[in-house]
């Protein structure tokens, strides 16, 4: 199953995509797997996955990311797909405020059943339908300021901060789980004298680990 | 290298021959199918349809022709929808379109219980999933053969069952349907088939009743496929992951759809049973394969099903899944689940969910 460079990596990341029916979930992450974009795309009933491994340094990350269904009514199933995920992009259509209203409730979901730690980026999608805009971007990057979110507008169309906006929230949460290695090292080393073998994985080793923060 | 050449093409030949031969006889099977469906089956529907003939021509796939009638007849009509009623229901559907497009909404408050704003974000829902049905048939979507009725039904279930409204899956299954039926008839087939206890749990998202779906299917997962199930077991692969889209859209977003209308069909004969038995059917037939897959590999393959699927393997190998363990069947297998899960809501109400 794919190449060899996809199958080489040091960390394996969950990441969920989240957001209201219709504000692109889809199609950014196709964008960000495969490149592709597409007008008429299929609507997601429960969960689609796709995965894409990018160089962090040294670090190779193995993006896992869980693609979800928007209907209000599947959140009950849905929200089981949060367990074990460690980054979340919170989509809204910038061009739709009704998507955007709704957010704060989105988040509520997520820290219910996701991990307390969870890196998680509020993203505007549709930029290049700035014509119809309805959302302001300060609006939104307020309240994204104010709730500890990462913001970024982007547009899976013409590509426009596609890459940067998962590649963001991969570095915010490869900073953590360094730090924390950091401090399990110290830890180790004040207690035991050395770090279990298990727990720590370095740069070079060539295993899959799915991290928790 | 000249008689290699010939043998070649005279190879080639016998190997187009063949190939004519065999498509003469599936259309002459499928000529003398439709017949035997219109002269003998249909005009004795009642006392037929469950004899051990019709069970077999049945399973072979109902010829397109005759396939919209025989789905009708075989999901009934238990709820006793006349073409008058759909009519009065799409009446009233197209109301609401007209009075939200104008801004009026305000004034229509006789739901009690679902608000307008629900209701409006059901009408949107609607809208944007149509653009999202199938679209690459290119016939449902604005300004295609098939849009207006797609919308019709739809619109007129959400009038004819407030309670359930839209639910994302709905578009897939009424487009299927009305492939094969025309627009009164498929909304009552559709309505129909939605009323039948297994689709009902799952498009009221009924979370407990949807986990004992999955609770019995995996009963007979394990009992037809012991070694996958340890396998998925061990890389928590559970049914919610690749189940609730199948039986959402009964297969017709995942299947190619020829594939997708023989499932329908034998769904029609066997009932809910079948749509489980198609997902053991598709996991042994995969099942080398996904041995060797980790989690995220397994997981992306069953929600991308590889389109050239072979017809003929696909449904043998559905054929070879017993939809028996320990003597008890599907039906027994589910009431006893459901019976274990009520009392075990009775006994501490907060291990639920």
């Amino acid at each position: 199953m794919g190449n060899r460079a996809e199958e080489d990596y040091n960390f394996v990341f969950k990441v969920v995509l989240i957001g209201e029916s219709g504000v692109g979930k889809t199609n950014l992450l196709s964008r960000f797997t495969r490149n592709e974009f597409s007008h008429d795309s299929r609507t997601t009933i429960g969960v689609e996955f796709s995965t894409r491994t990018v160089m962090l340094g040294t670090a190779a990350i193995k993006a896992q990311i869980w693609d979800t269904a928007g209907l209000e009514r599947y959140r009950a199933i849905t929200s089981a797909y949060y367990r074990g995920a460690v980054g979340a992009l919170l989509v809204f259509d910038l061009t739709k405020h009704q998507t955007y209203a709704v957010v704060e409730r989105w988040l509520k979901e997520l820290y219910d059943h996701a991990e307390a730690t969870i890196v998680v980026m509020l993203v505007g999608n549709k930029s290049d339908l700035s014509q119809s805009r309805e959302v302001p971007t300060e609006e939104a990057r307020m309240f994204a300021e104010n709730n500890g979110l990462l913001f970024l507008e982007t547009s899976a169309l013409d590509s426009t901060n596609v890459e940067l906006a998962f590649e963001t929230v991969l570095k915010e949460i490869f900073a953590k789980v360094s730090k924390q290695r950091q401090n399990n090292a110290r830890t180790n080393a004040v207690t035991l004298g050395s770090g279990p073998a298990g727990q720590e994985l370095g740069p070079g080793e060539k295993r899959a680990c799915c991290i928790s923060l | 290298m000249v008689v290699q050449a010939k043998k070649r093409e005279l190879k080639e030949a016998q190997r187009r021959k063949k190939q004519l031969e065999e498509r003469c006889r599936l259309e002459e099977s499928i000529g003398n199918a439709v017949l035997t469906w219109n002269n003998e089956i249909l005009p004795n529907w009642e006392t037929m349809w469950c004899s051990r003939k019709v069970r077999d021509l049945w399973w072979q796939g109902i010829p397109p022709s005759v396939r919209g009638k025989v789905w009708s007849l075989a999901i009934g009509n238990e709820l006793n929808i006349t073409h008058e009623l759909f009519d009065i229901c799409l009446a009233r559907a197209k109301e609401r379109w007209r009075s939200f497009s104008t801004g009026g909404s305000e004034a229509e408050t006789e739901d009690a219980g679902f608000s307008a704003a629900d209701r409006e974000a059901s009408l949107e829902l609607i809208k944007l999933d149509i653009s999202r049905t199938f679209p690459s048939l290119c016939i449902f979507q604005q300004g295609g053969p098939y849009h207006d009725m797609l919308h019709s039904v739809l619109g007129a279930y959400t009038c004819y069952r407030p309670d359930v409204g839209y639910v994302q899956g709905m578009s897939f299954i009424a487009a299927v349907l009305i492939l094969n039926l025309d627009t009164a008839d498929a909304f009552i087939a559709f309505s129909n088939l939605l009323n039948k206890p297994c689709q009902m749990a799952f498009f009221r998202v009924d979370h407990g009743l949807m986990l004992t779906y999955f609770a019995a299917f995996e009963v007979f997962f394990e009992e037809n496929l012991p070694k996958l199930f340890a396998h998925f077991k061990k890389n928590n692969l559970t049914p919610d992951i690749y189940l609730i889209d199948w039986i959402f859209t009964l297969y017709s977003k995942s299947l190619p759809l020829d594939l997708a209308c023989r499932v329908w069909d034998v769904f029609c004969r066997d009932g809910e049973e079948f749509l489980f038995r198609t997902a053991l059917g598709l996991l042994r037939l995969f099942q080398d394969v996904l041995t060797r897959m980790d989690f995220i590999h397994v997981a992306q393959f069953l929600t991308r099903l590889p389109e050239d699927l072979p017809a003929e393997e696909f449904f043998a190998s559905i054929a070879s899944i017993q939809m028996q363990s320990r003597n008890k069947k599907w039906a027994q297998v589910l009431t006893a689940l459901q019976k274990d899960s009520r009392e075990m809501e009775k006994g501490s109400p907060s291990l639920r969910h």
